[in-house]
């Protein structure tokens, strides 16, 4: 549809994730894993919306996030453009990561916690960390960026 | 937001509306069919007439020009004409004609919208909605009207031999042409009719929805009316001529009938029984029912002081009592036409 | 500018209120979203918004201040009923061209363009179509007519998922490209949750939520807590819907600002548009206008 868009974009109706954070997630998961580099050109806002079927303002809403994140710029008349890069982990320290993780995994798993019960308590940790160090209200605690 | 809200949402100042004439296509596509249902089923029965009327007018001719009456010859030839296409004497079998155009093509112009839901299309349009119902209205009026007067010229020159001044006296059948069946098919009438039937159908369409009651609702109306009218109505245009003649012509259409004694009002329209057989007794006057009988009845009545008056219409009034009929029927119709566009604009949907 | 504003306008019919006391304005550049359940009066309102009907009491404007059914009102707005009345006896081309002569405007290449394009072939009967080709025939023609508002009742009835994907692609493209402002009614919440913007939530002949789904989304959340403590939060919050099974209770609440903190041992979700929905609509006397909203709770088994 859009030959000059480096992403095109996909929803999952199931996830329950709100239309537009789906579109600045996925921009983000491109960056990580390097499918986007600086001056790849996102989709335009009509063939985004043609593709999608979904409102035009969530578009622009996601698009605007990604403006304010510093991740992409808008250049009048020919689209959204990636700037930045985000901060990509190296591959030998994502292998120590992953190793670690491994160790904590066995760990969880002689004490009897299952698959599901380690992602769980993975994610809480996370939840956790991700809030003290932004000292937010416990009341805030499980809101996402509306 | 603003990304979505321009320049685009100014409103149109002095707007000007969509020209009228486009109803043409749109009332043409939309109703051609009908139109040209109407076309066929009057072109075949014109066809008809002409072929057979060309036929009456050569047996008319043929009797007319006959010259010794009573001779073998003369008679045949009077019969013919006087026998010849029953089907259409006097004008009766055409009467519902302008209720069957006007219904059909009449009755469902709205019902049909409004039963299939289409007005929820035709009424959201740039056109506007009573400018809608009226073009339409308008322009079928006048091809209804069109071919209504063609048609009632057609039949003035079909029933032309029945008005003939001599006819009685060649014992040719003879119509009045204030009749109440061949009236309303000459001069402007029926095309008056026909729009008046019209009329009634789109103001039933729209107010029945649906376009079956509607026809039904419609030639229900119209029979009413043309009955209402032919009986009790026409007569009354202008006050009737008074006379005791007793050889009225056959092209007078008596309105009345009664009797005065000594200058006053006795009975209407004929004497009691038993006041005629004391006074004009069989034995007096002979029996039977010839029309020399009839006058020795009346002449053995006018012996005893009473007088047998008629009230009439002459022939002569025919036109203006084309242009009455045709006039009023015309406001009528005009009525009718507002009081749909009335309706269609104010109703709810 | 208020593409639709209502104001205190209720719709009888015989000694039914299809519509009442309903008062709302629909700013320009949405998509919204009329919502509510069969026979909660979303035809009546899209009909007195173009006109079809009059009202009983209260007014109706559109495109900012014309009155609903004026001419000028017609010529902007371009409206596409419920089961997509058409000519069944005219083709596609001859739609095309009746449509073409009622308005000021119509951009005959771009509808003869699409057609194309959704293999409509011109010459067929309308009533000979399929469903789903008979609304894109009839969006067509009302997007040809370069409308600044266009008004759609169930448009997606009679559609499949891909043409309502089609449908719904045309239509906000539309919105992006001119500006069009969209307001379309429908049953299915589901399908409105990525097109709709703006939603307005009939219930029962009146209006129960209208807002900016930003500003809706933002403004409840679902607590998470234990049951026993529910009813006190109650008192205090404004809950909108409430289920409690056994232990633990979910309220849907609209926040007021500070006004409304998390009690403490609570977790707050946010909530998606199907669920806010939902809510108001099980709860007929909860409302989120203007206006405090009226505190139910309802216990549910299990």
């Amino acid at each position: 549809m859009d030959g000059g868009a480096a992403l095109e974009f996909r929803l999952d109706p199931a996830s329950g994730v709100p239309t537009s954070q789906q579109l600045v997630q996925q921009v983000e998961h491109a960056l990580r894993l390097g499918y986007l580099k600086p001056g790849d050109r996102l989709p335009k806002v009509r063939d985004a919306v043609a593709s999608l079927a979904i409102n035009p303002n969530t578009v622009l809403k996601a698009y605007r996030e990604l403006e304010l994140k510093g991740l992409t710029e808008g250049r009048p008349g020919q689209g959204t453009f990636i700037k930045a890069t985000l901060n990509r982990v190296g591959l030998p320290e994502l292998t120590k990561l992953r190793r670690s993780l491994l160790g904590w995994v066995s760990d969880a798993d002689t004490v009897g916690l299952d698959a599901d019960g380690m992602a769980a308590l993975f994610a809480s940790v996370v939840r956790d960390f991700a809030e003290r160090r932004s000292g937010g209200a416990v009341a805030e605690g499980s809101e996402r960026v509306a | 937001m603003s990304a979505l809200a321009g320049p685009v949402l100014e409103g149109p100042n002095g707007l000007r509306p969509v020209p009228w004439q486009r109803m043409a296509w749109v009332t043409w596509r939309q109703h051609r069919f009908a139109v040209a249902g109407m076309a066929l089923f009057l072109g075949g029965l014109a066809t008809y007439l002409w072929i057979i009327g060309r036929r009456l007018h050569h047996a008319y001719a043929a009797a007319i020009a006959c010259h010794s009456a009573s001779s073998v010859a003369c008679v045949d030839a009077i019969s013919e004409f006087n026998s010849l296409y029953r089907f259409f004497l006097g004008g009766y079998v055409l009467q519902p004609l302008p209720a069957l155009i006007g219904a059909f093509i009449g009755a469902p112009l709205l019902a049909r919208e409004l039963e299939t839901g289409t007005f929820r299309y035709a009424w959201t349009q740039g056109f506007g909605r009573w400018r809608w119902t009226l073009a339409k209205l308008i322009l079928l009026a006048l091809v209804v009207v069109a071919a209504a007067a063609a048609m009632s010229v057609l039949f003035s020159w079909y029933y032309r031999p029945y008005f003939g001044a001599g006819n009685s006296a060649l014992a040719l059948r003879a119509w009045s042409p204030l009749d109440a069946y061949l009236f309303d098919l000459r001069g402007t009438a029926f095309a008056a009719w026909t729009l008046v039937a019209f009329a009634i159908g789109a103001l039933a369409g729209a107010l029945i929805r649906q376009v079956v009651a509607a026809l039904a609702a419609t030639l229900a109306a119209y029979t009413a009316l043309a009955i209402a009218v032919g009986m009790f109505l026409r007569q009354h245009y202008l006050a009737p001529l008074a006379t005791t003649r007793l050889n009225l012509p056959s092209s007078a259409w008596i309105v009345g009938q009664w009797w005065t004694k000594d200058g006053t009002f006795a009975y209407a329209p004929w004497p009691p029984g038993d006041l005629a057989f004391r006074l004009c007794p069989p034995s007096v006057v002979g029996q039977g029912k010839s029309t020399s009988q009839f006058n020795a009845v009346i002449q053995c009545f006018n012996r005893h002081g009473y007088a047998f008056w008629h009230h009439y219409q002459p022939a002569s009034r025919f036109w203006t009592f084309q242009a009455i009929e045709s006039g009023w029927l015309l406001a009528l119709s005009a009525l009718l036409v507002a009081a749909t566009v009335w309706v269609v604009q104010h109703r709810a949907a | 500018m208020s593409v639709i504003e209502a104001n205190g306008l209720g719709k009888r019919f015989g000694s039914t209120w299809a519509l009442r006391d309903c008062s709302l304005a629909v700013p320009a550049g949405h998509v919204a979203a009329l919502v509510g359940p069969n026979g909660a009066g979303k035809t009546t309102l899209l009909n007195l918004a173009v006109g079809l009907v009059t009202p009983t009491v209260g007014s109706v404007t559109v495109l900012g201040g014309q009155a609903a059914g004026s001419p000028a009102a017609l010529d902007g707005i371009a409206f596409v009923a419920q089961d997509v009345p058409l000519y069944g006896n005219l083709s596609a081309a001859d739609m095309l061209h009746l449509t073409r002569n009622l308005n000021r405007h119509f951009d005959q290449r771009a509808a003869e363009r699409r057609l194309a394009e959704l293999d409509i072939p011109l010459k067929r009967k309308a009533g000979r179509l399929s469903g789903g080709q008979q609304a894109q025939l009839a969006l067509t023609l009302a997007l040809a007519r370069r409308p600044r508002l266009l008004i759609l009742d169930e448009p997606m009835a009679m559609l499949d998922p891909v043409a309502r994907h089609n449908f719904m692609a045309t239509v906000l493209t539309t919105a992006v490209d001119e500006g069009v402002s969209v307001l379309l009614s429908s049953h299915v919440l589901a399908e409105l949750e990525r097109v709709a913007d703006f939603l307005v939530l009939l219930s029962h002949g009146r209006v129960q939520v209208a807002g900016e789904v930003d500003e809706l989304l933002a403004g409840h959340r679902v607590l998470v807590g234990p049951a026993a403590e529910a009813d006190r939060y109650a008192e205090r919050l404004a809950v909108v819907h409430a289920r409690s099974g056994g232990a633990q209770a979910h309220l849907l609440v609209r926040m007021n600002g500070d006004a409304a903190r998390v009690p403490p041992g609570w977790d707050a979700h946010p909530v998606g548009l199907e669920e806010l929905a939902l809510a108001y609509l099980r709860e007929p006397d909860a409302a989120a206008l203007p206006g405090p909203a009226r505190r139910t709770v309802t216990a549910v088994a299990g």
